[in-house]
């Protein structure tokens, strides 16, 4: 990344003055203040609960601040309304991206500016160009007249980008915009983040993958319990270093696993799994105790071989033995069965009833197995349960009984663990078991995975995040274009290694 | 491992929120404390504007004997707005069973009166079979075929109806076991045995509901379908056991019919499909599914009881029954509405939340 002509030189586009907010006796924010000058890339970093979310909807005028102010262009806004926010320019980027998935792209792009000018008729004709102009500057390749519904996770971040941009956005705050991309998508995101700096448009970055926001950012900010940390150059910063603020501790990510425990038992073999159009003669064993990676571009089929395994899209060809049994796994019945669990990777709409709380969810998946003989639910075999994996978990909660939709990304994603857990499987697969998930809890969950595998569980952890898959696995697949390219062993994973094999 | 420089993430990703943390607690007590509320005021309502014919001693017998066939069916309807559907078909389904005992009934005593008497609760048990079959059919529409729940049970609905005029020839059917009838006409220490039943079915319901593998299992798939079925939860199985049981009932709620009143017919009971809707809604259930209180549907049918005997009791007609009918449903609606809104707003944010911490 080339560095920018210095931005410090010119005037803040927008600057954030002592916020203080408090709920209800909580203190989110305390005197936090940051500067953001046009052209620039500020990685706003922090663990779950640090205010982030909380500093964005002040930015963004959701909430109000107790105290403090937001100053754009010169202009204080002691309490901002979203409106607003959007006339000063300011626009936010959630991670769903909040797009009319049945609209066409450059209805997407268009609409929500028309109607914020109050127009009151829409002409398909008139907005096309505008449209069209927006790609084109970017030099983006859009199909305006696909539905957004049919396009990649990428092109739809695009679509929002080029949508905020219509509306003449001058501060363009991204909520975690690289989770969901590959490699190579998000290369051509920074690209793209680069003509946008280029054009003076500031960008604020909230994102776990540290590693990957540094490459990207001039400066970054780290926020702590709701404090202002440091703000520092990207430059004199490495992801350690960052963590370190965020977490206030030294966080261990280096390689603690040691080699494959030969001497376990096969809890799983797959051979020859094959689906037409996913996957092609897919084979490999697992064994009691082992954590396996699978790791491989987005579309490589490394979803598509976890699904199949959990009985979601079946496989067409190829046998499958649990613990030396062969298995039958054409629904997610078969597979709970036959003692295999999956976290899946939409954690929120697949793996969670966010209104229920989290004793329900946890339970969600052993149901029959709490089973008193007059077929009612076992309710003090129930609280055993819960209760011990609520500790053993170390979920963060008031109480089991509180509901899912008030915990942050880790304690969610240990209470869908849990309810895996709760089934006592012999095979655990998790499809990006990390993500949205902050550095400290996503070390503790490694750390959880690695004992269950330990107490004799067969895991495979599906992810492209190759720090994680260095730090858990015992040895990492490589899936290329639905084959297994390569199987990566002991002394041979290493962050460098995967990527480089993945990208190949 | 610890993280004490840190304010335990959830309570400021909360937002302070802490004390609706309890939610689903806290939704039951409140939609129960609201209906208790609710039966009060309405009866304190109506014995004070005419004590004398609404606190007699007919009146209240009329408010406990016609509640329980609403109960039941309310009860039913309850049971599949639970996994996020509706039944629309309990009406047709009850007036299939009342109307299949009455036959039965017929038939056999024309040549024996005495064998017919005797067989009543084998005819009893033919009506609740033929709810079960009912709900089979429903049953298999939504969970087998995939149709939307309320447009299966539209269709078999008017299917059932339309079965009933035909077998019925579009008349009124006399004709019961007296034990039935005189079932309807006892009470136990003044309280009519079918409102006893009501109790009783409702008991059984509400163990099924929080007590059972089975109850859960038609929570869990009301609050979330995907996640239900990536839980291992054999959604089309919940489903069939949901519209069998809820068919079961509107089969019961047949047997209540025709014990309040020895006739059957195919049009009975017409206004009930939508009172038992409003009527489960007003109990506290969510139109979305994933929640229902039984407590609260039970006081709810007894709210709108008491509302439409009071109605009689001061002479107003059954017209403006039903304008009362509905604005207590928008009524409590609104509450519902303006209390959600006085709390910090259930932004979006609060979706991708869990998955964009702080």
């Amino acid at each position: 990344m080339t560095t920018p002509p210095s931005p410090r030189e010119s005037v803040p586009v927008l600057q954030v003055r002592d916020i203080v907010k408090t709920y209800g006796g909580v203190t989110a924010l305390n005197g936090v203040s940051l500067d953001l000058f046009p052209g620039e890339v500020l990685c706003l970093a922090g663990e779950n609960g640090c205010g982030k979310s909380t500093l964005i909807k002040i930015i963004s005028g959701v909430e109000k601040p107790d105290s403090g102010e937001i100053i754009v262009d010169g202009v204080a806004h002691p309490a901002m309304q979203p409106a607003d926010a959007i006339k000063s320019g300011i626009q936010v980027i959630y991670q769903d991206f909040s797009l009319f998935p049945n609209l066409t792209v450059a209805e997407n792009i268009v609409l929500t500016s028309a109607v914020a000018d109050r127009r009151r008729l829409y002409s398909p004709a008139g907005s096309r160009p505008a449209a069209q102009a927006i790609v084109d500057e970017l030099g983006l390749d859009l199909d305006l007249d696909a539905d957004v519904d049919s396009l990649s996770v990428a092109d739809k971040q695009l679509t929002a980008i080029c949508r905020a941009l219509v509306s003449d956005a001058r501060v363009i705050v991204m909520d975690e915009p690289t989770t969901a991309l590959t490699h190579t998508e998000v290369e051509r995101l920074f690209a793209l983040v680069q003509r946008l700096r280029d054009r003076g448009v500031a960008l604020v970055f909230v994102s776990h993958k540290l590693d990957e926001v540094l490459q990207v950012s001039q400066r970054v900010t780290v926020l702590r319990s709701g404090r202002h940390v440091i703000t520092a150059d990207a430059a004199t910063l490495d992801p350690r270093s960052v963590a370190r603020h965020m977490t206030g501790r030294d966080v261990d990510d280096s390689r603690s696993v040691g080699l494959v425990p030969v001497e376990g038992p096969p809890v799983l073999e797959v051979v020859d799994l094959s689906l037409t159009g996913a996957y092609e003669g897919i084979s490999f064993t697992l064994r009691r105790g082992e954590v396996l990676g699978v790791t491989g571009l987005l579309g490589s089929g490394r979803t598509e071989i976890a699904e199949s395994l959990f009985g979601v899209l079946p496989a067409e060809r190829g046998t499958v033995r649990v613990d030396g049994q062969e298995v039958r796994l054409h629904t997610i019945r078969d597979a709970v069965r036959a003692g295999i669990g999956y976290v899946p990777e939409d954690r929120l709409s697949q793996g969670l009833f966010m209104d229920r709380s989290i004793a329900d969810n946890m339970i969600a998946g052993s149901l029959d197995a709490h089973r008193t003989r007059w077929r009612t639910v076992d309710r003090a075999g129930t609280r055993t349960t819960i209760r011990g994996l609520f500790d053993r978990l170390r979920i963060k909660a008031p109480n089991v009984a509180a509901p899912v939709r008030s915990l942050s990304g880790g304690n969610a994603q240990r209470v869908v663990l849990a309810k895996w857990l709760a089934t006592k499987p012999k095979v655990l697969m998790l499809n990006g078991p990390t993500v949205g998930v902050d550095v400290g809890s996503k070390e503790e969950i490694l750390a959880i995975l690695r004992a269950e595998a330990a107490a004799g569980m067969g895991v495979i952890v599906i992810s492209d995040d190759a720090p994680e898959l260095v730090a858990s696995c015992h040895r990492v697949l490589v899936i290329r274009q639905g084959r297994l390219a390569h199987t990566l062993e002991g002394e041979g994973i290493s962050v460098d290694t995967i990527r480089e094999r993945v990208a190949a | 491992m610890s993280r004490t420089d840190q304010t335990p993430p959830q309570a400021v990703a909360d937002g302070g929120r802490a004390p609706g943390s309890l939610l689903s607690r806290v939704q039951a007590d409140r939609s129960v404390t609201r209906m208790v509320v609710l039966v009060v005021v309405a009866f304190a309502f109506f014995a004070v504007l005419n004590p004398r014919v609404f606190l007699s001693s007919i009146n209240l017998q009329n408010i406990a004997i016609s509640s329980p066939e609403i109960g039941v069916l309310a009860l039913a309807m309850m049971l599949a707005m639970l996994t996020g559907g509706i039944d629309l078909s309990l009406v047709s389904i009850a007036n299939l069973s009342a109307i299949t005992i009455s036959t039965l009934f017929t038939a056999v005593g024309e040549n024996d009166p005495a064998l017919a008497q005797s067989l009543a609760p084998l005819f009893v048990l033919a009506g609740i079979g033929v709810g079960l079959l009912g709900g089979l059919v429903n049953g298999f529409l939504v969970s087998r075929v995939g149709i939307t729940p309320i447009l299966a049970t539209l269709g078999t609905m008017q299917a059932f109806n339309g079965l009933a005029v035909v077998w019925t020839g579009g008349t009124v059917l006399y004709g019961s076991p007296d034990s039935l009838t005189s079932l309807g006409q006892t009470a136990i220490a003044g309280v009519p045995v079918l409102f006893v039943v009501l109790l009783v079915t409702a008991a059984v319901v509400a163990v099924v509901v929080n007590r059972t593998p089975i109850g859960r299992k038609v929570q869990l798939q009301g609050a979330n379908p995907v996640a239900a079925r990536y839980s291992g939860i054999d959604s089309r199985q919940v489903l069939m056991r949901t519209y069998l049981i809820s068919g079961a009932l509107g089969g019961l709620a047949g047997v209540l019919f025709l014990s309040r009143n020895p006739t059957a017919s195919a049009d009975y009971g017409a206004s009930y499909v939508l009172l038992v809707i409003v009527i489960a809604v007003l109990g506290g259930t969510n139109p979305n599914g994933g929640f229902a209180t039984v407590t609260g549907v039970v006081l709810a049918t007894l709210t709108l009881q008491i509302v439409a005997s009071g109605f009689t009791a001061i002479r107003l007609s059954s017209y403006q029954y039903a304008i009362a009918q509905g604005a207590i449903l928008i009524a409590v609606m609104v509450i519902d509405q303006v209390r959600w809104r006085r709390r910090p707003p259930r932004r979006r944010a609060g979706t991708s939340q869990a998955s964009t911490p702080a």
